[in-house]
């Protein structure tokens, strides 16, 4: 296939300018690497990726269980979430750009409030799923409320939070890179719609290819992280399968 | 109406209240976050003068030829690549090569293809919403009951009949969950592509009512968003019902 890019682009020279060919792009993209140019953008990217996606992980997972937890405020916000969230949450860079400016802050925010939701509510329903008899047992034990929370209902419900995390994984690096178009000086996105517009293909592909091999490996590293850290869970799976 | 219902409205409107009241008194900067009632008003003025409509309606368009396009592909070439393993290895390589390119990051190359014409945003949708489709296509095919499959052998039925008749509605279901996975991808990647290289749509809409610092109008058009994408997950699950009843009651008659 891509012999067939690289043949085909060959041959229908007229096309050069949209389709450079993978060599091309491959050259640009290592000279890219070295000139440190994209260096700088990647780094940025990574940086507010990481900011927003964490702030999002302890916001989503704390507000989850609470959420899950008391009866009450999930009565009260449930109605709130259940009209904020068939938003998709893009439109809200304006409104963001209107408070925040266009600096790193509204990128940050931007990112924060797209992946909080679905880690939000797989928390909320990890807690609810939490039989009763274990808190119960909690109770009877004599834990007090904190020793529930951390020892009984956060690893109940951390596989749901796990999924949440995940699903929140990739529509960060997707909040990241548009806010980076919609509004941005720096950054991966900006660096790849700036390079369509100068009409430098070969560089606006080796960008979105970096864009790729990154989400990529954030994936890849989630997974590992997420193998490592749940593997009691795959255990105690097997165990009740024996 | 349950009780639990009654006081989530209850606090939405206390909610509601203290936003006016906060915009009135002028205790947040009423230019950023103007009074709800205000924004009832725009949302009116639009709607009445057919602004709003006019502008989903460009922006649906878009977003159902890129669905629709994407599901009639994707829902072959999943079903292709479900049936037969060489094909699979095949294409296996670019799907796993594409499938981590977050979507957006395809808007610039489709300007560079396209301009800002309604391709671009037809193949930015198309393309994004190419993943979850193909994906749980393939799973659901292979999914397949093989004594199923082994009957339509037996009774000589042809290849076009059997995957007609045989292994699309046997993987139906998760043809389904593709589709609905896929749907408010669709709606996203809509705005998101208007934002970034249109002149007209909701998306363009709304960013273009914040750049000309139109801020009722803003907080209008993501009302209008937020209800259209309310809306197409409602008509979905409709649809679903409607298109898999046989599924669910096999399922419960297989329980009972």
């Amino acid at each position: 296939m891509l012999l067939l890019w690289e043949l085909g682009g060959r041959a229908v020279t007229e096309y050069r300018l949209f389709l450079p060919s993978i060599i091309e792009v491959m050259g640009a993209g290592v000279q890219l690497l070295f000139s440190g140019d994209v260096a700088r953008h990647f780094l940025v990217t990574l940086e507010r990726f990481l900011t927003g996606y964490l702030i999002a992980a302890a916001l989503g997972a704390s507000l989850g269980v609470a959420l899950g937890y008391f009866r009450l405020l999930h009565d009260l916000l449930g109605t709130v979430v259940e009209l904020l969230r068939p938003m998709p949450s893009v439109a809200i860079i304006p409104v963001a750009i209107l408070m925040l400016g266009i600096g790193d802050a509204m990128i940050v925010a931007v990112t924060v409030y797209a992946s909080v939701w679905p880690i939000l509510i797989n928390t909320v329903d990890g807690v609810r799923h939490i039989e009763g008899a274990l808190v119960d047992t909690g109770r009877t034990f004599g834990l007090n409320r904190r020793r529930i929370l951390w020892q009984i209902i956060l690893p109940a419900a951390s596989p749901y939070i796990v999924t949440g995390l995940r699903i929140a994984l990739s529509i960060a690096l997707i909040l990241v890179t548009t806010a980076e178009m919609v509004a941005g000086s720096k950054g991966l996105g900006f660096f790849i719609l700036d390079q369509e517009r100068s009409m430098n293909s070969s560089n606006m592909y080796a960008g979105v290819l970096i864009v790729a091999v990154l989400g990529y490996a954030l994936n890849r590293l989630f997974v590992a992280i997420e193998a490592r850290v749940m593997r009691w869970q795959h255990g105690m799976l097997n165990r009740e399968a024996v | 109406m349950r009780p639990e219902k009654l006081s989530g409205i209850g606090f939405l409107f206390i909610a509601l209240g203290l936003w006016e009241f906060a915009a009135r008194k002028e205790l947040v900067n009423p230019l950023l976050v103007p009074p709800l009632s205000r924004i009832v008003a725009v949302f009116w003025d639009l709607f009445s003068t057919g602004e709003m409509p006019l502008q989903i309606a460009v922006s649906m368009k878009r977003a159902a030829l890129g669905y629709g396009l994407a599901g009639a592909v994707f829902i072959s070439l999943g079903i292709v690549m479900g049936l037969s393993r060489p094909i699979h290895r095949a294409l296996e390589v670019i799907v796993e090569m594409l499938r981590p390119v977050p979507p957006p990051v395809v808007i610039p190359v489709a300007l560079l293809f396209f301009g800002l014409e309604d391709e671009m945003k037809v193949f930015v949708i198309f393309f994004s919403c190419a993943w979850p489709i193909l994906l749980n296509t393939i799973d659901g095919v292979r999914r397949v009951d093989p004594v199923l499959l082994n009957t339509a052998r037996t009774f000589r039925l042809r290849r076009l009949k059997t995957i007609w008749q045989v292994v699309l509605p046997a993987a139906s279901p998760q043809i389904m969950t593709g589709l609905r996975v896929s749907l408010p991808i669709m709606l996203i990647l809509v705005v998101i592509s208007e934002m970034v290289g249109s002149t007209d749509g909701i998306g363009y809409f709304i960013l273009d009512s914040q750049r000309r610092f139109r801020v009722a109008q803003m907080y209008a058009g993501m009302a209008a968003l937020a209800i259209l994408g309310y809306t197409l997950n409602q008509f979905f699950n409709l649809l679903h019902r409607r298109l898999l009843s046989w599924h669910w009651g096999m399922m419960r008659r297989n329980l009972e």
